[in-house]
């Protein structure tokens, strides 16, 4: 109850859309980082180097992704306006197994050095998808500061269920599905799941259920 | 102040840590010569009576090279010895590409018993080029070169071809998952002469072994195992046409005078069978490829 007294009283499918929508995209950021050293090695090898490019190149799209779901949450606080951009997040990861072969052939090509060449790869193909998903945790954050979420749901608690699915990410991938699946299809599923939970997230309007 | 003092010392510590931090050789009766890294290993050096191996990760059983110092062209491994008997299937491979320098024992054996043969090596650690000089011996004669690059890279900038193909990349866990997909075998392949053969370097007891041969008889016509009888050790060796077969490998040896070196290739030669059709191991590709989950099942 005090929780009503403080804070907004938002209904229950919006905590589960919010939920939703931190888990997946915590878990599928993290399972496209571990799959990313699949699509490189075989262009820019398997040494230190490509994991050096891999997760500088990721925290770039993260801080950007920060910046910009911050940025956002403030001028247009709604669910809605988060999922149409996960929308093309997701519709970026079903093409990526397309297109990483021939981008990744290209940057080889032209550029010698494998550092630079998996850093350039990793951004062009990475850099749209990674900074989205990084503006689900802020965004989350804003909507809840401008229109008065529970208290129970501070900052920490949406960073901690975001890190959560990460954690799930992780270990799903590394562990189980690269021995069982090939990786292009991996990651067509995981752009498939993420388009689905976006769409769905749009077709449950939850702006409409957050109490003024 | 008090506060900016404290963070002067505290860097200094550090920094003095650093720098003292670095491998420093050993003392005389320590078995350690060496222990340092390079960006892409632990790598240690340690000599026991007259054997010094080089030694890639933390696993102490993991060794990459051994010479015997006394006699730099003796075979401390089974695999070697196999890897030689590569020749019976082609005797007359004017030019092999070696991908995996280690410290250096197989280009000593090609410097010391096959001088007409050029042989070019491929090592992506140049800190390992460096190792092997200095403790294993390594000199490039003429007739041999080294390349500083990933294997992989290497075969598919490079548009040479060669006789033979021989493929010893090891990491500290195994061979790197990408050089042991299809593609990269495919590109292999492409980069062989006519009647060409690749030798591929391998452990036998764990289910990457039966994936390999299942991916390189996917490229290849003819794929050929010689399994270790002293060791884990196996070797493939694929062709689309290989100058001789297993049956003729004993008067082929014979011509060689049965040895190179101290390799005795007909000893060697009796290991060698068409590898078996494996019905359930996948072909590895570079989409499709659990190396490493395959490596620790073991058979």
């Amino acid at each position: 109850m005090r929780a009503a007294v403080q804070g907004g009283t938002y209904m229950p499918v919006v905590y589960a859309v919010f939920m939703l929508l931190l888990v997946t995209f915590g878990a599928a950021v993290m399972s496209l980082e571990i799959l990313s050293s699949n699509l490189m090695s075989p262009y820019f090898g398997g040494s230190i180097y490509i994991w050096g490019s891999i997760i500088s190149s990721f925290m770039v799209h993260f801080s950007v992704g920060y910046v910009l779901g911050g940025h956002l949450s403030r001028r247009l606080p709604r669910i809605s306006v988060l999922a149409a951009l996960l929308v093309v997040c997701s519709l970026w990861v079903i093409l990526i197994p397309a297109f990483y072969k021939p981008v990744c052939e290209l940057i080889s090509d032209r550029i010698a050095d494998v550092r630079l060449g998996s850093l350039a790869a990793m951004n062009v193909i990475f850099f749209v998808p990674v900074s989205i998903m990084a503006m689900v945790s802020p965004y989350i954050i804003g909507i809840t500061a401008c229109r008065r979420g529970p208290t129970w749901l501070t900052a920490g608690m949406i960073l901690f269920i975001s890190t959560v699915g990460s954690f799930f990410g992780t270990n799903v991938t590394a562990f189980f599905l690269i021995g069982l699946f090939p990786v292009s299809r991996i990651i067509t599923g995981l752009g498939l799941i993420c388009l689905a939970v976006s769409l769905f997230t749009l077709a449950l309007r939850p702006d409409r259920r957050i109490a003024r | 102040m008090k506060s900016s003092n404290a963070i002067g010392f505290i860097l200094l510590v550090v920094g003095l840590w650093l720098f003292t931090a670095t491998a420093a050789p050993a003392a005389a009766d320590n078995p350690i010569l060496y222990e340092g890294d390079s960006i892409y290993h632990h790598i240690t050096i340690r000599q026991d009576g007259r054997e010094r191996c080089m030694i890639f990760g933390r696993q102490r059983d993991l060794r990459q090279t051994c010479i015997d110092l006394e006699k730099p062209d003796a075979s401390v491994f089974e695999y070697t010895s196999m890897m030689f008997a590569g020749f019976l299937f082609r005797p007359d491979a004017k030019t092999v590409c070696l991908i995996g320098l280690g410290g250096g024992y197989i280009p000593t054996v090609f410097r010391r018993h096959l001088p007409q043969v050029r042989l070019r090596t491929v090592e992506v650690d140049p800190f390992v080029e460096k190792l092997a000089k200095q403790y294993f011996g390594f000199t490039l004669p003429a007739g041999q070169t080294l390349s500083i690059d990933d294997g992989r890279q290497f075969l598919k900038k490079s548009k040479e071809r060669y006789d033979q193909i021989w493929l010893d990349a090891f990491n500290s866990d195994y061979v790197p998952a990408h050089m042991t997909t299809k593609e990269f075998v495919q590109l292999a392949q492409s980069r062989l002469n006519e009647g060409g053969i690749v030798i591929q370097n391998l452990f036998c007891g764990n289910n990457l072994y039966d994936a390999q041969i299942a991916t390189f008889q996917a490229v290849f016509k003819r794929v050929f195992v010689f399994e270790g009888q002293k060791s884990g050790s196996c070797i493939i060796v694929a062709s689309d046409r290989p100058a001789f077969e297993p049956a003729e490998f004993r008067k082929q040896a014979e011509k060689w005078g049965g040895k190179i070196g101290s390799i005795d290739l007909i000893a060697e030669s009796g290991k060698c069978r068409v590898a078996p059709v494996l019905k359930n191991a996948p072909i590895l590709t570079d989409d499709f490829n659990p190396a490493n989950l395959l490596l620790m099942q073991k058979k």
